[in-house]
């Protein structure tokens, strides 16, 4: 099975007025095509600085990152905005959409950016997929928790233009209600499979972590536990 | 298309309503402000030329040359001329002096004659002057020859018909030719009246209008010909004080205008770093999805392009009705037509647009461009950018450079930022004085507000500079409209003397004082007045000296008293109260000539020459309308000389046959008649006040609605923390003491910062643009503060009373 996300030997240091502070450690992984990796850990364990630098939202002190064949840790600003408009989708624990669009538009939002035809139609279908067809001209001020979450993931497939596509999610139920939470899980795991996407969730769940097909537990910025997908195992019946 | 189509969809969230009100209040300030300055500059100079009735007039003792008229005429120049003299008029065996002004068929080239062709009738507007074989008079003439309209008048050895009363001449000068009544002829009389004869003291006026090119090409060609008793007049040289008035006058309306600028950048600022702020998020979750930054760049300045314009475009068009409405209102009040609109007020309008979008809103919407996407992860909007010093010194720089601009005049540009720039210092100083002071300790709406200001100290600082700016503003040209137009007032009271009285015989004196206080007419005192020239200085004759000043050219009225005139101060040496002999020099005459206290005068008086010591250098003001001197001396220096009287006195129009009285009891006094000329320039001075008071009423309605939009910009925090406090118990009533008191400390800091960088504008102002001397002003010192905690706490609290009177749910909801 080919890798669609690989990283090795990822440092990543800030400067503070105390000095400079190490947030990740020679933190190396490999992710499959399809596959789903959960990544857990404490709060200020790195997770999310972990997310960012896989998806290309910022590089790396020091390591590789290749993305969808391209390595990352190379580019520029403008050129990690090219893979990410290609192959990057995005969940955020606190939805990010934007209060002035309505669903349908905050839908159409990425199909736009990349001058796409058709943006409108592509982003119907995808509120459908996720329930919302009768709110496609509500603004999110008029939406619920769980509502916006599913305009979220609605919005993060249609972020895709290739088949190597990965989806980040950073906490996506932990703005939500336990019911609310389970069934956008469900949604976003039945959406990954349908759409043959890789799934990047970091999250605090152990329930939700436990259905994803490997699993990455971090402790102050270094890999605690890593348990990747081995050879033999199978996607479907894992993510099932 | 991608920009417009989230414009509009951003419109439609009304995240953008207040850059672009911002942006519309800017450029409708501005478009009215130049259009109203436009139109109304433009109004006045129309109306100032009349006072040469031309654009440019040639002014000759002898006729000129023909072809240099040929030469006007082949250049396409507008011509008329005037042939001034005085001469004795005769009818039913009364003589009368008056004064004779002939005109050809071009007079007036600018401005209009008024006549009355029957004694009661209305004043009809006369496009020429009158023809061949009429005369007009002034009214006051009928009486003195025992004439009706319609008899005839001697003038030389042609008869002429009065066939209209002379109500007002457009040109009507203030020159010592100007004695006795008016009668206007037509120049063709001139040769069979035979009034003219070699010798005979004539001046001839040539007048020329035209294309401002033209004119300026022909008298290029002409100065070099000019012999020393012919001029060129302009503007300026024939009427220097409304010439200085009007410029004046130019230099406040567009300072007005410049700082309206300011205040609607400031408000476009404001508006463009909330929305700055509040698109970062919204920036980084596009970058998240792919957009780069380019991307991002194109589509904000996309969307401020296409804002620019439309704001750009409804403030023009609001602007211009603004204005055709305003001048409308006021038609009453022009005292002529005010000229059509023309583009140059929508130019400014559309450069003060471009210059607050791309000096204000332009550098936010670059640091927006900068976002990090890392920050849709770490939840963190506070976007610290080092670059900010761009957009610190970006916009002011646009500002002073559109000032620039619209002004012309670069110290006046200068002088503004100096006072900007001790504002946003002193905003830093102050706001800090102020969250560390001990005003907290005052209890529990105090202790809220200022935490509420602690919270928001950078951010404060910003507001104090602010509405510092709009402070200053208003403070400034509140308190140079004041200087300036009492200046103006005092330069000429209401009761200025109006009519002099010359060549008064000595034993005339006490009969014509005694008219006088019978005709309860208060007139200065009688000077004597003795012809005599400067010859030497220090025995060194006059004639070596360079650059003579014209005053010494030619025989000085020299005069002596015991009194000194209320408008002279004595600047150096002594007063005959101290000094006993010599002779008192105007100061400035004494500077041309480089004398020293004590230096020897010889002058020349009636061929008798005689010496004086200079006793004392005196200032004396020469718009107050009294008989002044350049040389005064001492009582027993030249009282024995042959001297005739000068007096001058204030007359009201109702009163005015007292003049034939006069003219009548003693016919070897001249009278010189002043009161129309500085009718004129009253009517001149009142239009400007008023055009001054006009521009002001904008000005603060712009100041107001910039504060507003300065409180609007933080408004959205403030409401969260009320409800928040709400939420926790807090009390309305506590809440809204602490609004007042927060926004009331921010106006009084704003306020105290304003009236210093006030006083420093004004003095810098007064120093070197409007050139009246620097005086302090005390109360701007007390106005200031309690305008500005007034104003902002008023409009700062009605901005958050929401926050107060919502219910705390609703508010949270909102906002979240």
């Amino acid at each position: 099975m080919s890798a669609i996300l690989t990283a090795e030997n990822l440092f990543h240091q800030v400067s503070t007025s105390e000095g400079p502070l190490t947030l990740l450690n020679n933190i190396s992984l490999e992710v499959a095509r399809g596959e789903s990796l959960a990544v857990t850990g404490a709060s200020g364990s790195g997770k999310s600085t972990l997310l960012g630098l896989l998806a290309g939202l910022d590089r790396p002190s020091a390591g590789k990152i290749w993305l969808a064949g391209d390595e990352i840790n190379a580019m520029d600003e403008e050129q990690r905005a090219a893979v990410r408009a290609r192959c990057v989708g995005f969940v955020f624990q606190t939805f990010q959409l934007l209060p002035g669009l309505t669903a349908l538009e905050n839908v159409m939002l990425p199909s736009e950016l990349r001058g796409e035809r058709g943006a409108a139609k592509r982003a119907e279908d995808f509120l459908a997929r996720v329930g919302l067809e009768p709110r496609l001209r509500h603004y999110p001020r008029q939406l619920s928790g769980g509502e916006q979450q599913r305009v979220a993931i609605a919005r993060a497939f249609a972020s895709f233009s290739s088949e190597d596509a990965i989806l980040f999610a950073d906490e996506p139920t932990g703005s939500l209600d336990a019911g609310n939470g389970a069934k956008i899980i469900d949604l976003l795991f039945k959406l990954n499979g349908e759409s043959n996407t890789t799934l990047i969730l970091v999250t605090h769940e152990q329930r939700l972590a436990q259905r994803c097909t490997s699993h990455l537990h971090m402790a102050a910025g270094a890999v605690e536990s890593y348990a990747p997908l081995s050879d033999g195992d199978s996607l479907s019946e894992v993510s099932a | 298309m991608l920009p417009l189509r989230l414009l509009l969809r951003d419109w439609r969230g009304g995240e953008l309503a207040l850059i672009a009100s911002a942006l519309i209040l800017a450029v409708t300030c501005v478009t009215a402000i130049a259009h109203f300055t436009d139109r109304l500059t433009r109004a006045m100079e129309q109306q100032s030329l009349t006072f040469l009735a031309a654009e440019r007039v040639l002014r000759s003792s002898k006729p000129v040359d023909s072809d240099w008229l040929e030469e006007a005429n082949r250049r396409g120049l507008e011509q008329g001329q005037i042939i001034q003299f005085s001469s004795m008029v005769s009818a039913n065996d009364q003589f009368q002096f008056v004064s004779v002004k002939a005109v050809d068929k071009g007079y007036p080239l600018v401005g209009q004659l008024e006549i009355r062709t029957t004694v009661d009738g209305p004043t009809e507007v006369a496009p020429q002057g009158p023809p061949p074989g009429e005369a007009w008079v002034e009214s006051r003439l009928l009486p003195l020859m025992e004439i009706q309209l319609g008899d005839n008048l001697a003038l030389g050895d042609t008869q002429l018909a009065v066939t209209a009363l002379l109500e007002r001449e457009p040109d009507r000068g203030t020159s010592l030719f100007d004695m006795g009544a008016r009668v206007f002829a037509n120049t063709a009389d001139l040769p069979a009246a035979g009034v003219i004869q070699p010798g005979s003291r004539v001046r001839y006026r040539y007048l020329f209008a035209g294309d401002d090119q033209a004119l300026k090409e022909y008298f290029d060609w002409l100065k070099p010909q000019l012999t020393e008793h012919q001029r060129v007049l302009n503007l300026s040289e024939g009427q220097p004080r409304v010439a200085s008035a009007l410029d004046r006058a130019e230099s406040f309306l567009f300072l007005a205008a410049s700082l309206a600028v300011l205040l609607a950048s400031v408000a476009v600022g404001l508006a463009a770093r909330r929305y700055g702020l509040r698109h970062g998020a919204y920036v980084a979750v596009m970058k998240s999805l792919g957009a780069g930054r380019n991307k991002i760049l194109g589509i904000y300045l996309g969307q401020l392009a296409a804002l620019t314009l439309i704001a750009t475009a409804i403030g023009l068009t609001l602007g211009t009705f603004i204005q055709a409405q305003a001048v409308n209102l006021m038609q009453g009040f022009f005292p002529v037509q005010p000229p059509a609109t023309s583009w140059s007020p929508l130019l400014i309008g559309f450069a003060t647009g471009l210059a607050c979008a791309l000096g204000f809103a332009l550098p936010p919407l670059f640091r927006l461009a900068r976002t990090d996407p890392m920050q849709t992860l770490r939840h963190d909007w506070s976007n610290p950018d080092k670059r900010e010093w761009l957009g610190l010194v970006l916009g002011p720089s646009a500002m002073l450079l559109l000032v620039w601009w619209l002004s012309g005049n670069l110290l006046m540009t200068l002088a503004l930022f100096v006072g900007m720039m001790l504002l946003v210092a002193g905003s830093a100083l102050v706001n800090r004085l102020l969250v560390r002071g001990k005003l907290a300790s005052l209890g529990g709406a105090w202790r809220i507000a200022l935490g509420s200001l602690q919270r928001r100290a950078a951010f404060n600082t910003l507001l104090i500079a602010a509405f510092g700016t709009g402070l200053l503003a208003m403070l400034a040209l509140v308190f140079a409209r004041t200087a300036l137009i009492d200046e103006w007032h005092m330069q000429l009271p209401e009761k200025a003397p109006n009519h002099f009285l010359l060549n008064i015989a000595p034993h005339d004196v006490p009969a014509m004082e005694n008219m006088l206080a019978q005709g309860q007419v208060s007139s200065t005192e009688f000077y004597p007045m003795v012809r005599g020239r400067l010859v030497a200085i220090n025995g060194t004759s006059i004639k070596e000296k360079k650059n003579r000043p014209g005053g010494v050219r030619r025989e000085l009225n020299l005069s002596y008293t015991n009194t000194l005139a209320p408008d002279n101060r004595i600047l150096e040496g002594e007063w005959w109260d101290k000094a006993s002999e010599g002779v008192s020099v105007e100061v400035e005459l004494a500077a041309q000539l480089e004398l020293s206290l004590g230096d020897q005068l010889r002058f020349s008086i009636g061929g008798l020459e005689m010496e004086a010591p200079v006793a004392s250098f005196r200032s004396l003001d020469w718009n107050s309308m009294r008989p002044n001197f350049y040389m005064l001396f001492a009582p027993g220096t030249i009282d024995d000389l042959p001297a005739t009287y000068i007096t001058s006195f204030y007359l009201p129009p109702e009163d005015k046959l007292l003049v034939n009285d006069l003219v009548r009891a003693f016919p070897s006094v001249s009278v010189i008649e002043l009161d129309k000329i500085i009718q004129r320039i009253r009517d001149t001075i009142n239009q400007v006040s008023f055009a001054i008071e006009s521009v002001m009423a904008l000005m603060l309605i712009a100041g107001v609605l910039v504060l507003i939009a300065g409180v609007r910009a933080s408004i959205a925090e403030r409401l969260q923390e009320a409800a928040i406090i709400r939420t926790l118990g807090g009390r309305r009533r506590l809440l809204l003491k602490s609004l007042i008191v927060e926004f009331g400390l921010l106006g009084f800091a704003a306020g105290l910062l304003a009236a210093i960088g006030a006083e420093a504008t004004l003095a810098v102002l007064s120093q070197w643009v409007f050139k009246l001397p620097l005086v302090l002003h005390p109360a701007l010192w007390l106005t200031g503060p309690l305008t500005g905690a007034a104003l902002v706490g008023t409009a700062g609290t009605l901005a958050c009373y929401s926050s107060v009177s919502q219910p705390p749910l609703k508010v949270l909801r909102e906002l979240a």
